[in-house]
């Protein structure tokens, strides 16, 4: 049994906060993925996992051992780090046996596990070579291999594949989730790219500023953000937000108009919907009714972009329309698709129904 | 590595370059190879006033006898030759002798082993075949001119030096003091120069800066502070053989304290003393360059601390080793100061005994001797460059991180 418990976890420098109170489950067998912007401390929580940075409060666990005391060897993790660190003295076929050979495993299996790690991302021809000898993407399938070789009680996954061409990328996404599916050993995976997080993860955890923003499946993140932040990160494009006014059931603002809305709650809230749940309609009568700000082919969409107030708002039209910058054009948005958040606080105030 | 051709230096540029290194070369290398000249002579040639009769030795010559043009060409092609396959076959041999064990053992055979080939070859062959090949010229028309002597060289000095002065005594001497010192500095140096490089605690910083700005105190304050302790050694550390707490351990070395002046050991901690903050400091910056990366790698695929030190850090820590491990050979090996006052006759090193050659005021025949002694200990030096060329080449952690 293997699940990461982080209780309370705060890491301060000098009056820099870093991490800042992360409760944190991870059941075991998981696949959970920590998906932020760049420096919010994804890497730094993960570095406490793995007992390189202690934290400055809290208590972390693995299984059921309290593991704040232990060393790094005794956590019985595999790690991949952001930039490598490869043994640069050592061929691409030590670095990876590297770990059998300090645990002391069995030295009658160590050409088959390097053999069949190596296989996995593709470096089967690489495998004399010296880290200062490949290029950036080879380099980092070394340190990807070297964390899999072995089957620890969790793996602790970097960017692992941020520096990956595209077509790599996908395959070894895939065999990584498949390798995941058949050792059944608990993952953490830190990635600030949207599609890997939401093609692995059995559940993502959204981090900014240091504090965990929402905790849950890809589909419960994608469908009901739990609050402003994670509605304008989650998405390509993100959710369009909205500040105006909630009177008896009806959202106001500069061009738009909602009725239809819960009337339990009136003041100023931040509405938000997705782009591809509008539609495109005619401006008479619609809630949203602006000239066009931008029009953008996407291939198997367009989208069409105005302005309402001081921010832009998308929606994604069918793919052979066409107008002109500067063309009247409505929204059709029904309530049913709106999330409502405080704007104050940015917290999610209603479900979309 | 090849340079880009857009990133190469202009032509002017390279000559100039070339020409100073040229005249820097000439400016070191000429004293070196002057006593070098000097020392082979008889005092007559050694100091005489016209260059070329210490260069060519006539006196020597006409008395002693001399190298001929067939000794002179014959010598060179040997010395690379012999140098091209030490260099070659060294790392193959050391491989073989290990003989499945610890390499630096196979290393250490493996030089033995050489030396005494290179004894052997130079010391009987060479002689053996170049006297042979001499005379069989010598008989024939026309080409006994190249085996006529040209330049004069007598070998008296270096066996005066050597045999009937002893001198090997004080290089054993010189070679403990070096040993311990460098075995020591490095030790100490590597451990605590990584402590400072991972951990960054400032207050040990400091110290180590406080320290920097103590070896900057002229070496002779130094001594004669250390000077009256290791004279009265015997008193200071009475109390420590006496006491019943300590007494019985000390007890197991000797029976009563020992006076330290005079002996190997106290010199080497006075240099270790001088030289250990800089080697710190030195081997520090190298640690610093180590991404720290590669402990944490090493931590996280299961080694202990220490492991991830020896078996990560030190095999990409050689150049950083072995640079400052030379440094601390050569204050060790170059002392004057402290070796002079702190040893007796009968644990001089080399240096002082030099000296002491030089001021001897007697015969010319001495001072040439006297320089004979100063070649000589600058063999082991060259030795030393040679074989640790390769190593002091840096730039071992290429390609450990992302960069
Ligand atoms: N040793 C340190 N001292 C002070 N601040 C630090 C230190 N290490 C990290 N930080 C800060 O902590 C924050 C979190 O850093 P972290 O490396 O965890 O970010 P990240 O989420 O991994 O970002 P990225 O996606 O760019 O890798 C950053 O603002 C960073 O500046
Ligand atoms: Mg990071």
């Amino acid at each position: 049994m293997a699940q990461v418990t982080l209780q309370g976890i705060t890491k301060r420098w000098g009056a820099f906060t870093g991490v800042s109170n992360v409760n944190l489950e991870i059941a075991d067998r998981e696949f959970m993925v920590f998906l932020g912007p760049s420096g919010c401390g994804k890497t730094t929580t993960m570095r406490m996992i793995a007992g390189l940075e202690d934290p400055t409060e809290g208590e972390i666990s693995i299984g059921d051992r309290v593991v704040n005391a232990l060393e790094p060897k005794d956590r019985d993790i595999a790690m991949v780090f952001q930039n490598y660190g490869l043994y640069p003295n050592l061929t691409v076929y030590e670095n990876i046996r590297f770990p059998l050979k300090v645990r002391r495993i069995d030295p009658q299996t160590h050409d088959d596990r390097v053999h069949r790690a190596a296989e996995m991302v593709e470096l089967g021809d690489l495998l004399h070579r010296l880290p200062r000898e490949l290029s950036g993407g080879q380099r980092q399938r070394v340190a990807l291999a070297r964390a899999v070789v072995r089957q620890p009680t969790v793996f602790l996954m970097d960017e692992p594949l941020s520096n990956l061409d595209a077509k790599l990328r996908v395959s070894t996404r895939a065999q990584l989730k498949n390798l995941q599916h058949e050792l059944q050993v608990t993952t953490i995976y830190v990635t600030h790219d949207q599609i890997e997080a939401m093609t692995l993860a059995h559940r993502v955890v959204v981090m900014n500023h240091g504090k965990i923003q929402q905790i849950g499946t890809p589909t419960a993140i994608y469908d009901n953000p739990a609050n402003t932040f994670v509605a304008g990160f989650i998405g390509s494009p993100a959710m369009n937000l909205l500040d105006g006014e909630l009177q008896g059931g009806v959202f106001k603002s500069d061009n738009v108009a909602i009725a239809g809305l819960p009337a339990d709650r009136n003041g100023p809230v931040t509405l938000g919907f997705r782009a591809e749940d509008a539609r495109v309609v005619d401006a008479d009568g619609a809630q949203i009714a602006a000239p066009i700000y931008s029009v953008e082919l996407l291939g198997d969409a367009t989208m069409v972009t105005v302005r309402t107030g001081g921010s832009l708002t998308s929606v994604k039209a069918e793919k052979d329309y066409r107008a002109e910058i500067g063309d009247g054009v409505g929204i059709g948005i029904s309530p049913d698709i709106c999330h409502l958040f405080d704007k104050e606080s940015g917290q999610r105030v209603s479900l979309a129904a | 590595m090849t340079t880009a051709r857009a990133l190469q230096m202009p032509t002017g540029l390279r000559v100039a370059n070339g020409a100073f290194v040229a005249f820097w070369l000439l400016l070191a290398i000429f004293p070196l190879f002057w006593i070098l000249v000097m020392s082979f002579k008889i005092p007559v040639d050694s100091f005489s006033t016209n260059p070329l009769q210490v260069i060519f030795g006539f006196e020597t010559r006409r008395t002693v006898g001399g190298l001929s043009f067939l000794d002179l060409a014959l010598g060179i092609v040997v010395l690379i030759a012999a140098y091209r396959l030490v260099a070659q076959t060294i790392g193959k041999a050391a491989g073989y002798l290990s003989l499945g064990g610890q390499v630096w053992f196979g290393w250490i055979l493996a030089s033995v082993v050489y030396a005494i080939g290179l004894a052997l070859v130079f010391g009987w062959l060479v002689p053996l075949v170049f006297g042979l090949v001499n005379t069989i010229f010598g008989v024939i028309p026309l080409l006994n001119a190249l085996a006529t002597p040209v330049v004069g060289l007598t070998t008296e000095h270096y066996r005066a030096v050597w045999i009937e002065n002893e001198f090997h005594e004080q290089f054993l001497n010189s070679a403990v003091v070096t040993a311990g010192v460098v075995t020591i500095s490095l030790t100490v140096g590597t451990l605590a120069g990584y402590g400072l490089a991972r951990s960054g605690g400032s207050l040990a910083f400091w110290l180590l800066v406080v320290a920097l700005v103590f070896r900057a105190l002229p070496h002779s304050v130094l001594v004669s502070g250390y000077l009256p302790a290791f004279l009265n050694s015997r008193e200071w550390l009475g109390p420590l053989w006496e006491s019943g707490a300590t007494g019985w351990f000390f007890g197991l070395f000797s029976d009563e304290p020992p006076t330290l002046f005079g002996k190997h050991l106290p010199v080497i901690i006075v240099l270790v003393s001088i030289n250990q903050p800089f080697t710190i400091w030195m081997l520090r910056s190298f640690f610093q360059n180590i991404p720290r990366e590669l402990d944490e790698a090493a931590r996280v695929d299961g080694c202990s601390h220490f492991e991830a030190f020896r078996r990560v850090i030190i095999p990409v820590m050689w150049p950083g080793v072995i640079t400052t491990g030379l440094f601390s050979f050569l204050l060790a090996y170059n002392d004057f100061l402290v070796t002079s006052l702190l040893l007796d006759a009968e644990a001089q090193t080399m240096v002082p005994a030099i000296a002491q050659f030089f001021n001897r005021e007697t015969t010319a025949t001495d001072q040439v001797e006297a320089i004979a002694a100063a070649v000589s200990i600058t063999a082991p030096l060259f030795l030393l460059v040679m074989i640790f060329q390769k190593q002091i080449v840096s730039g071992l952690t290429a390609g450990a991180v992302k960069g």
